[in-house]
């Protein structure tokens, strides 16, 4: 194999995932990238992939980035994966950046591959930590062996260094970043090199609500498996703790609540003051989601739940007896407001 | 027109299995009993209810070690028609750049319309592979299925997708690549008659690099990544106080400023 002038390859991209909205995810990856970009000197790049996305392409800059690429064409409405890949493995290949991150949504994790393959680059899934060493070589951390392990995964002679980054784990950069620093950035519009003609797939239907956003909720209501499909105890219960509502993985299977409410390894990373785990076992899958929680209630019927050693109080009883004991009690005494 | 169905499967660490090893202290994989891969089982099942509707066959892929034949013919006792073995010392180190190519390649070879697998892996989990295979052989990949449609006579295949907030429909042409679902397409059990076949008679194939033409593109070498250090992620402290009635709850719930 030839060695690659690794010299070659500068700047942090990141992926401005749009449907319809920018997904919350790109936001936080835009921030999380300033970090590494203040150490390596680099450009932070937006690439923004979609029809009509000029605006976006504007609060991409007002939110901090330096550069911002924008491939706008009607190709890319609604999202497949042949299109999306071919149009930024171009990119990649054309330009030549070090670090490319992708959130690690359905979407990018969908994509990703399609640019990483072609390009010989290496993609770290599901990343939770990312630093920069010395040369310049991203670090990139991401649980393993269903969140038992932190592994470091790294790639010193491809480029780009990719990686999809878990939702929810960073903060999301400030609307008004560039407002207060007086950045002023550019947006260059590239040459779309995929045509409608060689796309090997169609989006017949695609039907999503407003979906909605748990990662920065304060107060937390979680309910599992336990609900038997009945979710009235555990909605009263966060109607009077003004919590949301979140589930486990088994619930969003069963179509019982949607899944952007999912908490763990495949879902969302949660960080609330109160998470009330409610019917859950406490599988480790789960438990990765839920663990950076300040406080976490746990209500099962079963005492050799493991969710219990994932919990600072736990009680052994009926959740539907509890549940609504417990909503009554809160009532009586009132709540205090999230301090948001 | 029947299909070729190829699926991929991987064995695993037994995750309710991982013990402590008690001179270190750490959990110790190495010994933990290896399984299917949890999520392989509803790609198994998918691919055998193609199959059911199109007719074809089901041909079952592992790269892995020689002992990774146990989950192959687990696959052969549910039903599938047979399997392949893609085993060699050279794939050592691969991260999933070369693991994709190993099964673009196997399931180019088999003439595969359809190539299934899981979402991910419950040890390394990264779920990278499926579009891997896809973009090595630059065919159409549908990832989060929780349905498919078979249209033999227009070659496609339609799937509905899990998205956020929803779902979509998704036509794609043949040859594809799909990843199913975790939980979607709930596994028939296997026959009896099958399971004694598959456990006394059934052998599976077996490819080396060699046999797919890749010795120079697999292993450490041409893998992008390499996994610098492993850490054991101590588990988040917990005081794991039970209480016995719903009104010592509200204690915990005036601490967090949640109740006055
Ligand atoms: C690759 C992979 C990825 C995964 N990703 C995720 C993920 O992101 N998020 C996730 O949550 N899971 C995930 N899982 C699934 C995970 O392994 C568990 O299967 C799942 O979390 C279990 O959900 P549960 O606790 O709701 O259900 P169960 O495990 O069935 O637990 C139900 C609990 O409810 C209790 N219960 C029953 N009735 C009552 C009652 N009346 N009152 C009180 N308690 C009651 C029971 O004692 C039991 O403990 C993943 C699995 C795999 C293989
Ligand atoms: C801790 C750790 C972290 C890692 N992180 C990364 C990383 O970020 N990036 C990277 O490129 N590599 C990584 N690797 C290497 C990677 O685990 C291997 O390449 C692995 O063989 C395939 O990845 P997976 O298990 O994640 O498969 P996934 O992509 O999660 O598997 C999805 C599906 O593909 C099919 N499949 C996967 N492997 C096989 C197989 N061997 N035979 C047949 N079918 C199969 C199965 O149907 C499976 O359900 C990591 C390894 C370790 C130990």
């Amino acid at each position: 194999m030839t060695e690659l002038d690794t010299s070659e390859y500068a700047d942090v991209w990141v992926f401005v995932e749009v449907h319809d909205d920018v997904m919350p995810v790109s936001w936080e990856l835009l921030a999380e990238a300033k970090t590494l970009t203040a150490k390596t000197g680099d450009d932070l790049v937006a690439l923004v992939i979609g029809e009509d996305v000029d605006g976006i392409a504007e609060e991409a800059l007002a939110r901090g980035a330096d550069r911002v690429l924008v491939a706008d064409d009607p190709v890319f409405e609604p999202y497949r994966a042949d299109p999306y890949g071919a149009q930024f493995r171009a990119m990649v290949e054309a330009r030549k950046p070090s670090i490319v991150l992708i959130g690690g949504t359905h979407t990018g994790r969908d994509f990703a591959g399609r640019v990483a393959v072609p390009t010989h680059a290496g993609l770290t899934a599901d990343v939770t930590e990312i630093d920069v060493d010395d040369e310049g070589i991203l670090q990139a951390r991401r649980p393993a062996f269903g969140g038992d392990i932190l592994a470091t995964i790294v790639c010193e002679d491809h480029r780009p260094q990719m990686a999809t980054i878990r939702p929810g784990v960073f903060e999301a950069a400030d609307p008004n970043y560039a407002c207060e620093t007086t950045l002023e950035g550019s947006i260059e519009r590239v040459e779309v090199v995929v045509d409608e003609a060689d796309c090997i797939s169609e989006v017949l239907e695609r039907v999503v609500d407003a979906t909605a956003d748990i990662t920065e909720a304060e107060r937390i209501v979680a309910v599992g498996a336990g609900i038997e499909g009945d979710l009235e105890p555990a909605l009263e219960l966060a109607e009077a703790l003004d919590a949301e509502l979140a589930a486990t993985r088994a619930v969003v299977d069963e179509g019982w609540v949607d899944g952007a409410r999912q908490v763990g390894q495949t879902g969302k990373t949660v960080r609330p003051d109160l998470y009330v785990a409610v019917g859950i076992s406490g599988a480790i899958q789960h438990v990765e989601g839920m663990n950076k929680s300040e406080t976490v209630i746990a209500i099962n019927d079963d005492p050799n739940a493991p969710i219990f050693d994932h919990a600072d109080y736990g009680i052994v009883g009926d959740l539907f007896d509890v549940c609504p004991q417990l909503t009554e009690l809160v009532q009586e005494r009132g709540i205090l407001e999230v301090a948001r | 027109m029947t299909w070729t169905i190829v699926v991929g499967v991987k064995q695993v660490p037994d995750a309710d299995e991982v013990g402590i090893d008690p001179d270190t202290g750490r959990l110790d994989r190495a010994n933990a009993p290896a399984v299917m891969n949890p999520p392989d089982r509803n790609a198994l099942e998918a691919a055998l209810e193609l199959r059911d509707t199109v007719g074809g066959s089901v041909l079952v892929i592992t790269m892995g070690p020689p002992n990774a034949t146990i989950v192959l013919e687990e696959a052969i006792a549910m039903g599938c028609d047979d399997a392949v073995l893609v085993s060699d010392r050279a794939f050592a180190g691969s991260d999933t750049w070369p693991t994709s190519l190993t099964l673009a390649r196997a399931a180019e070879t088999l003439e595969a319309d359809v190539v299934l697998c899981g979402e991910e892996t419950t040890d390394s989990s990264t779920g990278q592979v499926p579009p891997g295979i896809a973009a090595h052989n630059g065919w159409a990949q549908l990832t989060y299925a929780e349905e498919l449609e078979p249209q033999p006579d227009e070659g496609r295949l339609v799937a509905r997708r899990d998205v956020e907030g929803g779902y979509e429909l998704v036509a794609a042409q043949l040859p594809v690549v799909v990843a199913v679902a975790y939980g979607e397409f709930d596994p028939r059990p296997a026959g009896l008659h099958r399971k004694i076949f598959a456990e006394n008679d059934f052998e599976p194939r077996e490819w080396t690099a060699a046999d797919l033409d890749i010795e120079d593109e697999v292993g450490l070498d041409v893998s992008p990544t390499a996994v610098g250090t492993m850490e054991t992620v101590e588990p988040v402290e917990r005081r794991s106080e039970l209480v016995d009635s719903v009104n010592a709850l509200l204690e915990p719930l005036e601490e967090t400023e949640v109740v006055g």
